[in-house]
C-alpha cells in the first residue's frame, strides 16, 4: 500500500524554494540527491527552482507525469488546501512536513481535523504533519529537510519526534550506522507507527525496528499487530513519560495521554517488543539485531584480556539472568594447548594481557565450538601489549562469520580509537561498557524466546452472559455507577466462587441471618460509597454469638457515621468467617491506551506500599494468566514456603481467566477488584469475599 | 386575600423554591399570587436600588410586578443591626405592614418567606414568628432533612413559634435516599403522632443541587478559553485534581458529572479529565494550558475556563455555589414544580391556607 510512498518515480515539493534556509529548499536538495527522480517544484510565484521546471499548482502537472508523493511545507493554514489539490490530483501519498497543528493549539487542531477528513475522502496515506518527512536508502529517497542522507543499513527507524530523528541521524552519521528506513511520524493524524509496523514487516531491507514513541494511537491493535511482527522482526521502542513529570510533558506537548507505564509494559510484552530505556539502549540493540545470529539459549562465554573486566562482565550477566557457560571438557583442553599456562580457561576465559590476535582468535573458535556457549562478549583493554587493531581485524572477521553472536567491549578511550574504528568500518557496534554489551546480549537472547513463542487465543470461559447483560442494564437503567459487595452475583454470573453470604437491612435480620447461616461469621457495610471499609470501621471479624451481632452492627452503624456521615448505608452483608486461606487480589483498570489492564498481587497491609504485582492487558491466554501469578516477587508465599502446602493457584489462574473474560465482554467495566479473593491449600479452591466496580453509564 | 409565612430551621433548606414551585401550581390553578420578603439578607444592585436576590429571582420567574420596595421594605444592613441594637427606632413594623398591604391589593394568596432561620432578626422584633403574628398570617415550616437530628431542630422550632402563630405543617426537605424508608415508616408517624402536620417529603435532587457552568464563570470571573457554546450544562459537584494521573483517572471516571479544579499546569490531569469526559476543567492561578491540551479540550467539546485565584480559593467559591445556587433559570423551576407536585400534598396545604384548587 506504500510502495510508491517510500519508492516513488515523481515526487511534488508543495512550497518548494530558491530561498537558502527554507524547509522547502532543503528538502528539494535532499530531493535532488537521487538522479533518476522525476522532482516537481509547486510554487504559485515562481516558473524555475534550482533549474528545474516549476508548476503553480499541483493541478497544473500534466496528466502524464504520475506524481507518486507529494511533500507539503505550506504555511498550515494553506495545508488543507494544498491536500483538497492533491486529492483531486489523484496524488495518493502526501508528507506534510508543516508544524502549527494540534501542537500549536485549537486552531491548529481544526486544520489537522481538515487534513483527516480529506485523507479519508481521497484514500490518502498522510505521513505528519509537524514532521521531518522520510528517508529509505534502498530506493534512495530523502524526502525530508534532515541535514544528511542516511547511510544503507537494515535498521528501519520511526520516531514521534523530529528532533530525535536529526539527533539519532547525526550519531549514526559519525559511527557510520546504516538505515532501511527512517520515518518521522509527526503528530500521527493518518498514518502512525501501526501502519509503519506492518510496512517494515513485508520490507525485504529491514531487519530491525526501532522506534521512538511517546504514546500508541490504537492499543488494542498495537499490540495485535505487534505480536505478528515480533516473530519476524525484533521491534526495540523506547517509550517516554514514564514517570509522572515525564508524563506531564508528553500531555503538555501532544494533547494525549501518556499512559500508565505498566500498561506499556504489559502490552509490549504481550506483543513481543523489547523496550529500550533510552534512546542509547534502543541503538545499541538495533545494532547488535543488525549484525548478529540470535542465540539459542542464555548461556554467555566471557573473552577477555583482563581479569577484572570479565569478572565485571559475569556480574552483570548475572544480574540480567544471562548464565556463565560451562564448558564442555574439549573446550578446556583446546584453550590449554595455545594460551599461557597462567591464562583462565573456564568462563570467563582470561587470555592474559599480552594476548595477541591469534590468541584471541583461538580462544573465539574453540568457544564458538562449545555446544554449551550460545553467545560470547569479547573484552579488550588496551594493554603495553596489546596489539588493539590486529584483534579489532580478527574479531571482526569472526562476528561476521559466526553462528552465533558475539557482541564486545574495546574498553578504554584513545588507545582503542583505532579498534573501534575497524569495527565501524565492519558495521559491527563496539560498546563502551560490559554492561551495555551485557544488555544487548540479553535482549538478543530475550527475543530468541519471543520468536519461538506461540502464544495461542486468549482462554475462552464458559459464563451467563444473559444475566451479566441484564445486570449491567439494570445498573443503567438505575445510574448505579459504583457497585460493591451487593453486586456479588455477577461473579457467580461467570462462575467465581462467592463466599456464603446474606443481606440484612436492619438488625433484627441481621441477627436472624447469622442463626440461619451458623457462626462464626463476618459482617461488613453495605454501601456503594465506601471502598475501604476497614478504614471506617466497616468490617467485624469472627462473631460468634447473637450479642457479639448486635454490638457489632451498633458500633459498626455509629463509626461509619462518623468517618462517612454522607454516605449511602444499605444496609450489612453477613459472610460466613473463611479460615485457611491465603488472600489475593485480582483488579482491573481500563486504560486509555490499552483497554483492560489486568492486576494481580497478594492482599494484605503491605500490599499497596510495597506495589508487588502483575499485569496484562485482558483478553490474556491461560500461559499468561499463570505468568501474572508467578511473576509477582512474593510468590513463593502462595506456592508455599518452609514446608507449607502450596496455594490452590490452578483456581487463581482460572479467576483471573474469568475476571479477563467479565471485563472483555463488558467495555462499560471501567475499574474492577476482587479483593480479597481467598485461595486455599491446593485442591481447595478459592472464594471471592468482596469486591467492588465502577461502570461507566455515559454511554 | 390569605397569606403564609414560609419559614425553615436554618439557612439554604428551600424556601425560596417552595414559594416559587407553589406559587407557579396556585398561578396554573387562576390564582393571582403575591410575594414577599420582608427582610431582604442576600442584598444586591438591581438598576441602581438595592433588593434581595431571593426575592428578585422570584419576582422574575413568577412575573410579579409588584415593586422591588414593597416585596422587600427592609434591608438587612449593618446600619440596621447597628441601631437595633443601640435601641434605634426605625419604625419597622409601620415599614412591614405598609409594604404588605401594597402587596395585598388584588391577590389572591400571598407567600411571605421568612429570612434565614427561623430565630433570625430576633434582634430588631421581626423573626418569623414575630412577622407572621405582626401580620396575622399562618406558618409553614420548611427543614432539610440531613440527618436524623433534623427532628430535634422541628421540635424545637415548634416551640419557638409557640402561640405566637398558626404552624400549619412541615415539609421535609432535601431527604437523603437512603433514609427513604426510615423517613416515611417512623419519622412522618412520630411527627403527626406530635400534632405536626407533615406536608410531603422530597428527596435530594441532582438537578437543583446543581449549577450551570455559566453561573460558575458567572461567580468566579473566569475567561472561557474553549467550548464558549457549551456552558448551558448543569454540573453536580467539583473534583480537585491535585494527585498523580493514574489516581486521577479512577477519581474522575467516578464522578463524571463534574467540574474539575487543577492548576493551569497540570497537563496530565488537564489530559485525564479531557479523557474522563468531565463536564468542565477549571484552570488555577491563572496558568494557561499548553495549545495542545486546549486543542485536545475543544475536540472534546469540553469547556476550558481560566481563573485568577489560586485552587484553594476556587474551591471555597465552588462549596459556597453548589448546593446553594439560586433559582434563576426556568428548567430549575420545571423541576421544582415537578417535585412539589410528586411529593407534597398540595391540596392539605391549600385547604390550610384557606384556599380551593380548581383542578
Amino acid at each position: 500500500m506504500l510502495e510508491k510512498m517510500f519508492n516513488p518515480d515523481s515526487v511534488a515539493v508543495i512550497g518548494a524554494s530558491r530561498k537558502e534556509g527554507k524547509v522547502g529548499r532543503a528538502v528539494l536538495e535532499n530531493l535532488m540527491q537521487n538522479s533518476e527522480l522525476t522532482i516537481i517544484p509547486i510554487n504559485p510565484n515562481v516558473d524555475e527552482i534550482l533549474g528545474l521546471p516549476c508548476y503553480h499548482n499541483i493541478l497544473e502537472v500534466p496528466t502524464e507525469t504520475q506524481v507518486d508523493l507529494a511533500i507539503v511545507v505550506v504555511p498550515a493554514k494553506f495545508v488543507p488546501g494544498s491536500i483538497d489539490e492533491c486529492g483531486r490530483a489523484g496524488v495518493t501519498n502526501v508528507i506534510v512536513i508543516s508544524a502549527g497543528f494540534k501542537e500549536a493549539g485549537i486552531e491548529g487542531s481544526r486544520l489537522e481535523r481538515e487534513c483527516i477528513a480529506l485523507s479519508k475522502k481521497y484514500g490518502i496515506n498522510l505521513i505528519g504533519p509537524n514532521c521531518l518527512g522520510i528517508i529509505d536508502t534502498a530506493s534512495g529517497l530523502n524526502a525530508s529537510f534532515a541535514a544528511n542522507m542516511a547511510y544503507e543499513g537494515n535498521i528501519a527507524m520511526m520516531s514521534q519526534s523530529g528532533a530525535i530523528c536529526t539527533v539519532t541521524l547525526d550519531w549514526a552519521e559519525r559511527i557510520g550506522v546504516g538505515f532501511s528506513k527512517f520515518i518521522s511520524l509527526g503528530n500521527k493524524a493518518v498514518l502512525a507507527e501501526n501502519d509503519f509496523l506492518q510496512l517494515f514487516e513485508n520490507d525485504p531491507s529491514t531487519a530491525v525496528i526501532a522506534a521512538y514513541l511517546e504514546g500508541v494511537k490504537d492499543g488494542p491493535e498495537f499490540i495485535r499487530i505487534a505480536e505478528r511482527v515480533s516473530r519476524s522482526k525484533p521491534i526495540i521502542i523506547v517509550k517516554s513519560g514514564r514517570t509522572s513529570v515525564g508524563s506531564k510533558a508528553v500531555s503538555s506537548h501532544t494533547g494525549t495521554l501518556a499512559g500508565s507505564d505498566a500498561a506499556y509494559n504489559a502490552a509490549f510484552k504481550q506483543g513481543g517488543v523489547l523496550r529500550a530505556d533510552s534512546l542509547e539502549e534502543m541503538l545499541d540493540y538495533s545494532r547488535a539485531f543488525s549484525v548478529c545470529p540470535l542465540p539459542e539459549g542464555r548461556n554467555i562465554a566471557i573473552v577477555t584480556n583482563a581479569g577484572g573486566l570479565g569478572i565485571l562482565t559475569a556480574d552483570a550477566c548475572y544480574n540480567s539472568g544471562l548464565s556463565i557457560a560451562s564448558f564442555e571438557e574439549k573446550t578446556v583442553e583446546r584453550l590449554r594447548e595455545k594460551l599461557p599456562p597462567a591464562a583462565n580457561f573456564y568462563d570467563p576465559v582470561d587470555v592474559l594481557g599480552d594476548a595477541g590476535a591469534d590468541l584471541y582468535e583461538h580462544a573465539l573458535d574453540v568457544v564458538l565450538d562449545d555446544i554449551n556457549v550460545n553467545g560470547i562478549i569479547v573484552l579488550v583493554s588496551p594493554q603495553s601489549m596489546t596489539d588493539v587493531p590486529g584483534i579489532a581485524e580478527k574479531v571482526a572477521e569472526k562476528i561476521k562469520e559466526s553462528k552465533k553472536p558475539i557482541l564486545c567491549n574495546f574498553a578504554g578511550g584513545s588507545r582503542i580509537a583505532e579498534g573501534e574504528e575497524i569495527l565501524n568500518k565492519y558495521g559491527i557496534p563496539n560498546y563502551s561498557s560490559a554492561e551495555r554489551a551485557v544488555a544487548s546480549m540479553n535482549a538478543l537472547c530475550n527475543y530468541y524466546t519471543i520468536k519461538n513463542h506461540k502464544r495461542g487465543k486468549p482462554a475462552e470461559t464458559k459464563a451467563d452472559w444473559e444475566y451479566a447483560r441484564s445486570f449491567m442494564d439494570e445498573a443503567s437503567e438505575n445510574k448505579r455507577r459504583m457497585h460493591g459487595l451487593e453486586s456479588l452475583d455477577i461473579l457467580k454470573a461467570y462462575d467465581i466462587p462467592v463466599v456464603d453470604s446474606r443481606i440484612a437491612k436492619t438488625l433484627p435480620d441481621a441477627i436472624k441471618a447469622a442463626e440461619d447461616m451458623g457462626y462464626p461469621i463476618v459482617m461488613k457495610i453495605l454501601s456503594p460509597d465506601i471502598s475501604h471499609k476497614s478504614d471506617v470501621g466497616g468490617i467485624r471479624l469472627n462473631l460468634r454469638h447473637a450479642d457479639d451481632v448486635e454490638r457489632a452492627y451498633n458500633s459498626m452503624m455509629s463509626d461509619v457515621r462518623h468517618y462517612m456521615p454522607d454516605a449511602t448505608i444499605t444496609g450489612v452483608q453477613l459472610q460466613k468467617m473463611i479460615s485457611g486461606g491465603k488472600e489475593v487480589i485480582i483488579g482491573m483498570d481500563r486504560d486509555p491506551q490499552f483497554g483492560p489492564l489486568l492486576m494481580f498481587g497478594l492482599g494484605g497491609t503491605y500490599v499497596e506500599f510495597l506495589k508487588d504485582v502483575s499485569f496484562a492487558v485482558a483478553p490474556i491466554t491461560e500461559a499468561e494468566a499463570r505468568h501474572m501469578v508467578s511473576s509477582i516477587k512474593t510468590y513463593p508465599l502462595i506456592a508455599g514456603v518452609r514446608g507449607e502446602a502450596s496455594s490452590d493457584i490452578d483456581s487463581i489462574v482460572q479467576t483471573l481467566l474469568k475476571v479477563s473474560q467479565l471485563v472483555t465482554d463488558f467495555p462499560e467495566i471501567l475499574e474492577f477488584e476482587i479483593n480479597p479473593l481467598m485461595v486455599m491449600p491446593e485442591g481447595q479452591g478459592c472464594v471471592a469475599m468482596d469486591i467492588r466496580f465502577t461502570l461507566n453509564l455515559n454511554e | 386575600m390569605v397569606s403564609i409565612l414560609v419559614s425553615s430551621s436554618e439557612e439554604f433548606s428551600g424556601k425560596s423554591s417552595i414559594c416559587m414551585g407553589l406559587g407557579k401550581i396556585f398561578q396554573k390553578s387562576g390564582l393571582k399570587i403575591g410575594y414577599m420578603k420582608p427582610v431582604g439578607n442576600l442584598l444586591i444592585d438591581v438598576d441602581g436600588s438595592l433588593t434581595d436576590e431571593d426575592s428578585e429571582g422570584i419576582k422574575n420567574l413568577l412575573g410579579i410586578a409588584d415593586s422591588a420596595k414593597y416585596v422587600t421594605p427592609i434591608h438587612l444592613t449593618d446600619s440596621l443591626i447597628d441601631d437595633a441594637l443601640k435601641g434605634v427606632e426605625k419604625d419597622l413594623d409601620k415599614r412591614l405592614s405598609d409594604a404588605f398591604s401594597v402587596i395585598s391589593k388584588d391577590k389572591d394568596v400571598i407567600f411571605v418567606e421568612g429570612t434565614g432561620c427561623i430565630g433570625g432578626g430576633s434582634m430588631y422584633g421581626l423573626s418569623d414568628p414575630e412577622v407572621a403574628s405582626k401580620l396575622g398570617i399562618p406558618m409553614m415550616l420548611v427543614t432539610r432533612f440531613d440527618s436524623i437530628s433534623a427532628i430535634d431542630r422541628i421540635l424545637c422550632d415548634v416551640r419557638i413559634v409557640g402561640d405566637k402563630a398558626n404552624l400549619t405543617g412541615v415539609i421535609l426537605n432535601e431527604v437523603p435516599r437512603n433514609m427513604e424508608d426510615r423517613v416515611t415508616e417512623i419519622v412522618v408517624p412520630f411527627l403527626e403522632r406530635k400534632g405536626i402536620k407533615v406536608f410531603g417529603v422530597i428527596y435530594e435532587d441532582h438537578t437543583l443541587r446543581s449549577v450551570f457552568i455559566s453561573e460558575i464563570v458567572e461567580d468566579l470571573h473566569a475567561e472561557v478559553l474553549v467550548a464558549p457554546d457549551k456552558l448551558d450544562q448543569l454540573v453536580e459537584n467539583y473534583l480537585v485534581g491535585a494527585m498523580e494521573v493514574g489516581s486521577a483517572i479512577k477519581y474522575f471516571r467516578r464522578q463524571p458529572n463534574s467540574v474539575v479544579i487543577t492548576g493551569g499546569d497540570r497537563a496530565d490531569i488537564q489530559m485525564a479529565a479531557i479523557d474522563s469526559r468531565v463536564k468542565c476543567l477549571i484552570l488555577t492561578g491563572n496558568m494557561r494550558p499548553s495549545g495542545a491540551v486546549l486543542a485536545s479540550a475543544e475536540e472534546a467539546g469540553i469547556p476550558v475556563i481560566l481563573v485568577r485565584g489560586d485552587t484553594m480559593n476556587t474551591i471555597e467559591r465552588m462549596e459556597h455555589l453548589i448546593g446553594h445556587a439560586h433559582i434563576k433559570q426556568q428548567v430549575k423551576l420545571d423541576r421544582v414544580t415537578e417535585l412539589l407536585r410528586n411529593h407534597l400534598d398540595i391540596t392539605a396545604i391549600a385547604e390550610s391556607i384557606g384556599v380551593e384548587l380548581n383542578e
